[in-house]
C-alpha cells in the first residue's frame, strides 16, 4: 500500500487551497451569517475553473478524476467554510445517478452537471437522521405517462435552491429514484446553523412528474446505498477540513496569546488539548482517504470505510468544536472572530448522514459480522 | 495513492513466507517458553539464528550484518508475515531492536562482531539500562556514574525498570562520564557485561504478577573497559536517541499488530458473550475497529513519506494513538464483560506459540498490561509535549 497523495494530487491540493483563498474568504461567510451576499460570484467562478467536472466521467464532459480528487477538493472546501451548490451537487447528486440510472441517462443528465448549468440534491432522510433508505417510505404511484408522488423528505441540503433533486421513493415494490424538478417541489427551509449550509424539508404530496424521469431498472436499494457511501465520505472530507481550520486558528492562537509572561501554548494543559485535536484529525483524515480510495477502486472494504470515515471525521469534530473554542477563549466567543464559522460547519457535518455513534455501531456491526458472530443485531 | 504493494514486493512477500513455511519449528517443540524478555528458550534460540543466517531477520541490513539491503516497504511485508503467524521475531526484543541496532548505528566493526551479531543471532542476550529512580521522564538528568580510570570506566548507581536484566548477558547502560557538562551533553553510552563483578541484579514483579521481568541494577565499582563505550565519549544521548529511534519508520507495526491481536480476541470472546448486541458495546468496539485501521494508515502515511525522503514526524503520533487505543479496548472488554471479568483466570494454553502470548491472560491484566504502553519509553504526557514541541511549532514547557 502507498498510503500518501501523489505529486498531482498535492499540486491539485495547493491549486485548490489557492483559489478558496482568494473566492471563499471569511468575510463571504461572515456575510452571509449576516443575511447578506450570496455565493453566486462563488459558483460561478468554481464552474469557470470545471471544478464540477473534475470528477465526472468523461463521457459525460468531466475529466475524468475520481474520488481522491474529489476528497482533495471538498477537505478544502470544509477548510474555507465555503458556501454553494458544490457539495450537494458533485457529491449527493452525481453520485446517485452514477449509481442508480442507465449509463445514457446519467451522461445526459450529468452533462450539464459538468457544465455547471444545473444543480442538484438528494432525497432520502424522512425523519430518521440516520439516511438508511430502507425507512424511506415516501411513494410514486403510476398514472399515465406520470408518477405522482407522496411523502416528505427531511433535512435535504440545499432542498430550496437545487436545480434538480434525486428523490428516492417507494413504487410497485421497489425503492426507485426520481428525479424531481426543484421548483416542482414544496420546500421549507430551516433556519441554518451555518448560513453556507442549508438544508429544507421537501414536501412530495401531490407532485405530478412524467415517468421519464423515473431513473434506472429495477430496485434502486443497493445503488442509493453505494451513493451514500460516496455523499457520507465527502462530508466526512469537509467536516475534517473544517477542523483543520479550527485546529490552525487554535493553534496559532497559543503561540500568539501571552497571559502570565509566557505564550499559553507553553502550558501542558494546552499543548495537550492540541495534540488531541491534532490527533484526532490526522485520524479521521486518513480514514477519510482510505475510504475516498475504496470508492476510487470498487474495493469490498468500500462500505466499511465510508462509515469509519464519518464516525472519525464526527469524533474530530467533536474534540475541535469543544476545545478549539475553549482555547481560543474570550476572543473565540466572539461573532466577528472566524473561529464559529468552521465551529459551526464541523458540527453541521456531524448532525446529518448518521452520526459518529450511528457510524461506528455499523462499523462494529459488520466486523462482527465479518468475523462470524452473527447474533447482534 | 493505492491500496496494494507493487509486484516485486510481493514477490518479496512470498519469498519470506515460503522460508516460514519451511523453517517454523513444530508447535510440539514451543512448550518450553521464555522467563523474560532476555531468556530466549533453546528452540527459539536456533529458529532466531536460522532466521538471521538465512537473511530475514533483520532484511534491511547489509549482508555482513545479516540483512540483504531490503527496501522499506520489504522489511514492512516481512513483519506483516511475522504478525500474520503470530511469530515473534526474537524473544529479547530490546536486544535486537535497541541493544544490537544501537551497536550497528554507533559501534566499531570490532564492536558489531563481538556484541551486535551475537545478539541477533540468539547467541546471546541483552538488556537496556536507561531509567533510574530519579530519572524517568527526565532520562537526561540519569546519575549513574562512570569515571575514566586508564583503560577502564568505573561505574557506580543504580537503574530501574531493567527488563530482563537478571537474564542478559549483556547491559547497553546510559551513564554520566561528565558531570561538569550540561545534562544531555555527560552522558555515554557503555556495554557492560552483567558477570562483571560489582554489578547485582534484583528481579521484582510487575504489577500484573507475571514472572519478574523487571530489575533494580546496582553498580558498585563496575570496571567496564573503555573499549566497550559505544559512539563518541560524552555523545551518549545521541546512541540513546538514536537506539529510540532504530527502525523507527517500523516500530509502528507492532502497536498495529498488538492491537489487532486484541481486537481479534475481542471478537473471539464476543461470540460467547450475549452483550455483544449491546449498543453502548458496539459504539467502543466501533471505536476501536477504527483505532485499529488509523494506526495501519498512518503508518503507512509515514513509510511513504520516508520512501519519499520527506521527515516523517508521525513516530509519536503513533506511539500515543496504538497505547492508548489498545487500553481502552482492553477496558471496554472488562466493563463489557462485568462479573465474567472477576475471574482471574485466563483462557487455557497459549494461544501464539511462537510469540510472548497475552491471550492467556484475563482482560483486567491485559488492561493493566497496556499501562506498560501509555508509561514506557515515553509517558503519553511526554509524547504529547513532544507532538506540541516538535510539530505543532508550540513554545517549550
Amino acid at each position: 500500500m502507498e498510503f500518501e497523495l501523489s505529486e498531482d494530487q498535492l499540486e491539485l491540493q495547493r491549486t485548490v487551497r489557492a483559489v478558496l483563498d482568494a473566492e471563499s474568504p471569511s468575510e463571504l461567510s461572515h456575510a452571509l451569517a449576516d443575511g447578506q451576499g450570496n455565493a453566486d460570484g462563488l459558483w460561478a467562478t468554481l464552474v469557470d475553473l470545471d471544478w464540477p467536472a473534475l470528477a465526472l466521467p468523461s463521457t459525460a464532459g468531466g475529466l475524468g478524476y475520481d474520488w481522491v480528487e474529489l476528497a482533495i477538493l471538498v477537505e478544502e472546501l470544509g477548510r474555507h467554510a465555503a458556501p454553494g451548490p458544490f457539495l450537494a451537487t458533485l457529491t449527493g447528486f452525481a453520485p446517485l445517478l452514477a449509481e442508480v440510472a442507465t449509463p445514457e441517462e446519467a451522461d445526459r443528465m450529468l452533462a450539464p452537471v459538468a457544465a455547471g448549468e444545473v444543480t442538484g440534491t438528494i432525497a432520502v432522510d424522512e425523519g430518521a437522521g440516520t439516511w438508511d433508505p430502507a425507512h424511506v417510505e415516501a411513494m410514486a404511484r403510476r398514472d399515465g405517462d406520470e408518477l405522482v408522488l407522496a411523502g416528505i423528505k427531511r433535512y435535504v441540503v440545499d432542498g430550496a435552491t437545487a436545480d434538480e433533486i434525486g428523490v428516492v421513493v417507494r413504487l410497485d415494490g421497489e425503492l426507485r429514484v426520481v428525479i424531481v424538478p426543484g421548483s416542482a417541489v414544496g420546500a421549507t427551509e430551516i433556519e441554518p446553523i451555518d448560513a453556507g449550509v442549508r438544508h429544507a424539508d421537501v414536501s412530495l404530496d401531490g407532485i405530478r412528474v412524467p415517468v421519464g424521469r423515473l431513473v434506472g431498472r429495477g430496485d434502486a436499494a443497493s445503488g442509493v446505498v453505494r451513493a451514500l457511501e460516496g455523499s457520507v465520505t465527502a462530508v466526512a472530507a469537509v467536516t475534517v477540513g473544517a477542523c483543520q481550520r479550527i485546529f490552525e486558528i487554535t493553534n496559532a492562537y497559543a503561540k500568539q496569546r501571552v497571559q502570565f509572561g509566557v505564550p499559553i501554548g507553553s502550558f501542558q494543559a494546552v499543548k495537550h488539548k492540541l495534540v488531541d485535536m491534532y490527533r484526532d484529525i490526522e485520524r479521521a483524515r486518513v480514514l477519510v482517504y482510505y475510504a475516498a480510495l475504496t470508492l476510487a477502486e470498487d474495493h469490498p472494504d468500500r462500505t466499511l470505510a465510508a462509515s469509519m470515515a464519518k464516525a472519525g471525521a464526527g469524533e474530530a469534530q467533536r474534540r475541535c468544536v469543544q476545545d478549539g473554542l475553549q482555547l481560543a477563549g474570550g476572543i473565540g466567543y466572539t461573532r466577528e472572530h472566524d473561529l464559529h464559522l468552521f465551529l459551526r460547519r464541523a458540527k453541521v457535518g456531524e448532525l446529518h448522514f448518521g452520526s459518529a455513534s450511528h457510524h461506528r455501531r455499523k462499523v462494529a456491526r459488520l466486523t462482527l459480522a465479518d468475523s462470524g458472530v452473527t447474533d447482534h443485531s | 495513492m493505492r491500496l496494494t504493494y507493487s509486484e516485486e514486493t510481493e514477490a518479496f512477500r512470498a519469498e519470506f513466507s515460503a522460508w516460514l513455511d519451511a523453517n517454523l519449528p513444530e508447535e510440539s517443540q514451543t512448550r518450553q517458553r521464555p522467563r523474560s524478555s532476555a531468556d530466549i528458550p533453546p528452540w527459539a534460540r536456533a529458529f532466531q539464528r536460522r532466521m538471521f543466517d538465512d537473511g530475514w531477520l533483520v532484511p534491511g541490513y547489509p549482508p555482513e550484518y545479516g540483512g540483504r539491503n531490503a527496501g522499506l516497504y520489504e522489511q514492512v511485508v516481512c513483519l506483516e508475515e511475522l504478525g500474520r503467524r503470530q511469530v515473534a521475531r526474537s524473544f529479547n526484543p530490546q536486544g535486537l531492536g535497541i541493544v544490537s541496532a544501537s551497536i550497528i548505528s554507533f559501534g566499531t566493526d570490532e564492536q558489531k562482531q563481538k556484541w551486535a551479531v551475537p545478539v541477533m543471532r540468539a547467541d546471546k542476550t541483552a538488556a537496556v539500562g536507561m531509567s533510574e529512580p530519579g530519572a524517568g521522564s527526565d532520562l537526561a538528568s540519569l546519575a549513574t556514574r562512570a569515571r575514566l580510570d586508564g583503560d577502564c570506566f568505573v561505574v557506580n548507581g543504580q537503574k530501574v525498570w531493567t527488563s530482563g536484566a537478571h537474564h542478559a548477558d549483556i547491559l547497553l547502560a546510559f551513564v554520566r562520564t561528565d558531570p561538569d557538562l550540561p545534562k544531555h551533553k555527560g552522558i555515554s553510552a557503555l556495554i557492560i557485561e552483567t558477570d562483571t563483578p560489582g554489578l547485582e541484579c534484583r528481579p521484582f514483579d510487575d504489577i500484573t504478577g507475571r514472572t519478574p521481568d523487571f530489575n533494580e541494577v546496582f553498580f558498585d565499582d563496575v570496571m567496564v573497559p573503555r573499549q566497550n563505550l559505544i559512539g563518541e565519549l560524552n555523545d551518549g544521548w545521541r546512541v540513546c536517541n538514536g537506539s529510540l529511534a532504530h527502525e523507527r519508520e517500523m516500530l509502528w507495526i507492532m502497536w498495529s499488530q498488538g492491537l489487532d491481536r486484541m481486537l481479534a480476541d475481542t471478537l473471539t470472546e464476543l461470540a460467547r458473550t450475549p452483550a455483544a448486541a449491546d449498543e453502548v458495546l458496539l459504539d467502543g468496539l466501533g471505536r476501536s475497529v477504527m483505532d485499529s485501521w488509523a494506526l495501519r494508515l498512518l503508518g503507512h502515511r509515514q513509510l511513504a513519506r520516508r520512501q519519499r525522503g520527506l521527515v516523517a514526524a508521525e513516530q509519536s503520533l503513533l506511539k500515543l494513538l496504538g497505547s492508548e487505543a489498545q487500553q481502552r479496548l482492553a477496558l471496554l472488554m472488562v466493563e463489557t464483560l462485568g462479573p465474567a471479568a472477576l475471574d482471574r483466570t485466563g483462557p487455557d494454553g497459549t494461544g501464539a506459540p511462537f510469540d510472548s502470548d497475552r491471550s492467556a491472560l484475563s482482560w483486567f491484566d491485559r488492561y493493566l498490561f497496556t499501562f506498560a504502553g501509555t508509561i514506557s519509553g515515553g509517558t503519553s504526557e511526554i509524547q504529547r509535549n513532544i507532538i506540541a514541541e516538535r510539530v505543532l511549532g508550540q513554545p517549550r514547557t
